[in-house]
């Protein structure tokens, strides 16, 4: 069975390409555009990692992944946070969020599979 | 390591002897009876065996101890030695031989060569009345035996170690060590895994959400430290992790060590530019060593062996490294104590070669074959740069000079009974060593001079709301081509009225003479103004000052002096940066040529003789640019005749804050003059600093641009038409 994946970022671009990488590696993946958004489509829905952007509108990275954490069924799911460079208090402030993986804004699909799949296999 | 090197040397060693065991065989056949033969044949391969034993190398051992028996029954007179033994002996040295290639290349012998060994020991049994049996029991025990000792060598040397101990919280944190784990896998190959489980504790204290499991893992990979490491990056910073890198690859962290640049670099830093350690592992190792025990930190190459991130040999060889490099650094600022002769040797010799250099140059100007003038033209240049960086051999910071002013400061305050600080600047300032060794005399003399007449007492100081501590400065510095040195107080200054009211006495100056400032104080230099009875705070300021002056005049330097009532006096010695070779600017006035030191030139203004008019002997003024610039001719200075030239020029040299234009008829432009001290017969003549010799074997003048622009604008202007003539 198939890990899935959800991508949580307000650019369509990212999520698309990052959801065509992972899919090629044989994850499936869900698409949210930002934190409230995700938080929706995360209920009633089994996801072994989410991939989430530190800046959004209606919900920012944070609130949305201490707010998941709330949550029982993903209290463990692991979060990989999109930081840049510029960001370190950023990244601080999302591990003590409780996500502990970060990928580092620009990449290429091939660094976010690599991360990927330090987690959580297809 | 040395096991390494041990196993090197046995290599070599057994092919020697396996060398030398292949001439005796072949020699054998013609002389069977040869004791000596058979007894190197012997020793050869009893030598190889002993040696293979010490590494455990069990397969050569096992075959070459039945080869070694059949040899010792030879030697023993029981075996006759034939062609066939022959033939058997040396396919034996060869088998001997391809197992020690094997073990050169750190290969296992492969299936062909264990078939050889076999048909080769039944044969050798044949000649030890024992039963091919009994040999092939030993076999199996010796095939069984081998490779597993080899993949164990293997396993040491060619892998990763990586132990891994996770974070509690590594499960909650939503991670997963098998992820790791597998991810590691696409890295290379996880050759053995031990997964640890030691830390779990009884099931009633368990704490099931944690992680408690550790794993020791021998991983084979090409990958770098960096790219390993970076598969734990998510839990690195909650878990326990080291990599130790293949005992293969310190060779490889050796040679990059070695080949480091020459930089200085902390042990870390040469580490991680190795690849050996990786960043982030050196901030975790730093820190642990900053939580030790505060009064006495490990050092780090320590706490890096001790929680093995890094192998001891290659912390001890980036240690050599390091130590090199701070050798070879010291050696790059080592000095040379050199004879000063041979210093003053040195710079004689350039001189001499300055002046055949421009005879050649003249020489090559006259010919004017263009590839002649292009070599000597470059080899000026090589000159000049031999001149300049002979002289820097002889120039010595002024500093030391001035440091020891502190103890006669210290030592003429106390007698004086003053509060007096001296300060010191530009003590990095370089000049010739002569010129600091005879500079040393007048400003001790300035000092004291400062420190007694012009640095007032206490009580005075404090009646003219000055602090009570005087400060004497002493201070350095460049200045177009020369070198200023200032002795500088913060006392009362000159007394301008007293010091023209002397000068009128003493006959220097005429009553009336309309003087500045300036050109008064200045008179404290002439001769014969210096009296013991001179007056109260001007008393002994003019002692020695005619003596200070013409000892700097020797050095071809000048001495001013400026002064400001109330604020303090200051003496600024000029001198020229060397003493011996110039660059020097040729001018023509009539027949004669001068040589003006090019320092001092500013400019050149070409010009028509109806422009300016200057009486003879006196001293004309033209308009430069807005500016009053005093102008003097050469001509009538140095009382040259024939000089019916229609076109002139005038060379502006600057001295200090002085300014004169020299009228010249011609000029010749630029060249390097090696200055020849005035004989004493010519000591009078005024203006001249020294002689030249130039290209064509011509003495010619060095004109003392100071001496000049003084005789020409001074207040001795009066004398200046009494010179002799040059040359």
């Amino acid at each position: 069975m198939a890990k899935t994946i959800m991508i949580v970022d307000d650019s369509a671009t990212l999520r698309q390409v990052v959801s065509i990488a992972l899919k090629g590696a044989g994850y499936d993946v869900l698409e949210a555009s930002d934190g409230k958004d995700a938080l929706a489509r995360l209920t009633g829905q089994k996801v072994h990692l989410v991939i989430s952007d530190v800046n959004m509108p209606n919900m920012d990275g944070l609130t949305f992944v201490t707010e998941m954490k709330k949550l029982p069924a993903y209290k463990f799911t692991p979060v990989i946070m999109l930081t840049t460079e510029a960001g370190a208090d950023k990244k601080a402030q999302g591990q003590a969020a409780g996500a502990k993986a970060w990928v580092v804004k620009p990449f290429q699909p091939a660094q976010m599979l690599a991360a990927v799949s330090k987690l959580v296999l297809p | 390591m040395n096991l390494d090197d041990a196993l090197k040397t046995f290599i070599n060693e057994s092919r020697e002897l396996l060398e030398q065991m292949e001439e005796a065989l072949l020699g054998i056949e013609q002389q069977p009876d040869d004791a000596e033969l058979i007894n190197g044949i012997f020793r050869a391969a009893h030598t190889i065996k002993g040696s293979a034993g010490l590494f455990g190398l069990e397969q050569i051992v096992a075959f070459t101890h039945v080869a070694e028996s059949v040899l010792d029954r030879v030697r023993d007179s029981l075996l006759v030695i034939d062609a066939e033994l022959v033939a058997i002996l040396l396919a034996s040295r060869d088998h001997i031989g391809s197992l020690i290639d094997h073990l050169a290349q750190g290969e296992t012998p492969d299936a062909a060569t264990h078939r050889q060994g076999s048909e080769l020991t039944e044969r050798l049994h044949r000649y030890l009345n024992q039963t091919p049996a009994a040999a092939r029991a030993a076999m199996p025990v010796e095939h069984a035996q081998i490779p597993e000792r080899e993949t164990g060598r293997v396993a040491d040397t060619d892998n990763w170690h990586i132990s891994l101990r996770f974070g509690r919280e590594v499960l909650r944190n939503g991670m997963d060590p098998l992820a790791f784990l597998r991810y590691l896998g696409t890295l290379g190959r996880i050759v053995r895994i031990v997964t640890l489980t030691d830390d779990i504790p009884a099931l009633s204290e368990l704490d099931a959400e944690g992680c408690w499991l550790g794993f020791e893992i021998v991983f084979s990979s090409e990958a770098d430290k960096a790219t390993i490491e970076s598969a734990f990056d998510f839990v690195r910073e909650d878990s326990h992790i080291r990599i130790l890198p293949p005992r293969s690859r310190i060779a490889e962290y050796l040679r990059l060590i070695d080949a480091l640049p020459n930089e200085d670099m902390r042990l870390g830093e040469i580490l991680v530019r190795c690849g050996t350690l990786t960043p982030a592992e050196l901030d975790s190792m730093l820190e642990m060593q900053r939580q030790g025990d505060a009064t006495e930190h490990a050092p780090i190459g320590e706490v890096l062996v001790e929680q093995k991130v890094v192998q001891e040999p290659v912390v001890e060889a980036a240690l050599v490294r390091q130590k090199q490099i701070k050798e070879n650094r010291n050696a790059q600022n080592a000095s040379i104590r050199v004879d000063s002769a041979r210093l003053d040797q040195l710079i004689n010799l350039v001189g001499e070669l300055i002046i055949v250099g421009s005879s050649a140059n003249l020489i090559a100007r006259q010919i004017a074959h263009p590839a002649l003038l292009e070599v000597t033209y470059n080899m000026t240049r090589m000159v000049e740069e031999v001149r300049d960086s002979a002289m820097s051999l002889r120039m010595v910071q002024i500093g030391a000079t001035f440091s020891r002013f502190q103890r006669v400061v210290h030592d003429v305050a106390q007698e004086l009974g003053k509060d007096i600080r001296l300060e010191i600047s530009g003590g990095e300032t370089e000049l010739d060593k002569t010129v600091v060794e005879k500079i040393t005399d007048p400003l001790t003399h300035l000092v004291r001079n400062a420190m007694d007449h012009g640095i007032e007492s206490r009580a005075q100081r404090a009646a003219n709301g000055k602090p009570e501590q005087g400060v004497l400065r002493l201070n350095a510095w460049h200045e177009s081509g020369s070198i200023v040195i200032e002795v500088a107080d913060d006392g009362g200054g000159l007394n301008t009225e007293k010091i023209r009211a002397k000068a009128i006495e003493r006959g220097l100056i005429a009553a009336d003479a309309g003087l500045s400032e300036h050109d008064i104080h200045q008179l404290i230099f002439a001769a014969g103004f210096s009296t013991a009875d001179a007056v109260s705070n001007l008393s002994g300021r003019g002692v020695g000052m005619d003596v200070v002056r013409s000892n700097i005049e020797s050095l071809r330097g000048s001495v001013e002096l400026l002064s400001q009532a109330g604020a303090g006096t200051a003496v600024r010695i000029h001198l020229p940066l060397t003493l011996a070779i110039i660059d020097g600017f040729l001018v023509g006035v009539g027949r004669e040529r001068y040589v003006i030191p090019l320092e001092t030139v500013e400019e050149c203004i070409q010009f028509s003789v109806t422009e300016l008019n200057l009486a003879s002997g006196e001293a004309g003024y033209m308009d430069l640019r807005g500016e009053v610039l005093p102008c003097v001719r050469l001509r009538d200075v140095f009382d040259v005749r024939h000089s019916s030239a229609t076109r002139e020029s005038i060379v502006v040299v600057r001295h200090g804050a002085r300014r004169v234009g020299l009228v010249v008829n011609a000029l010749y432009g630029e060249l390097q003059a090696v200055i020849k001290p005035l004989g004493r017969l010519f000591e009078a003549a005024q203006g001249v600093g020294g002689f030249t010799i130039l290209g064509d074997g011509e003495v010619t003048p060095v004109i003392d641009v100071a001496r000049l622009i003084e005789l020409s604008a001074g207040p001795l202007h009066s004398r200046a038409g009494g010179l002799p003539a040059a040359a």
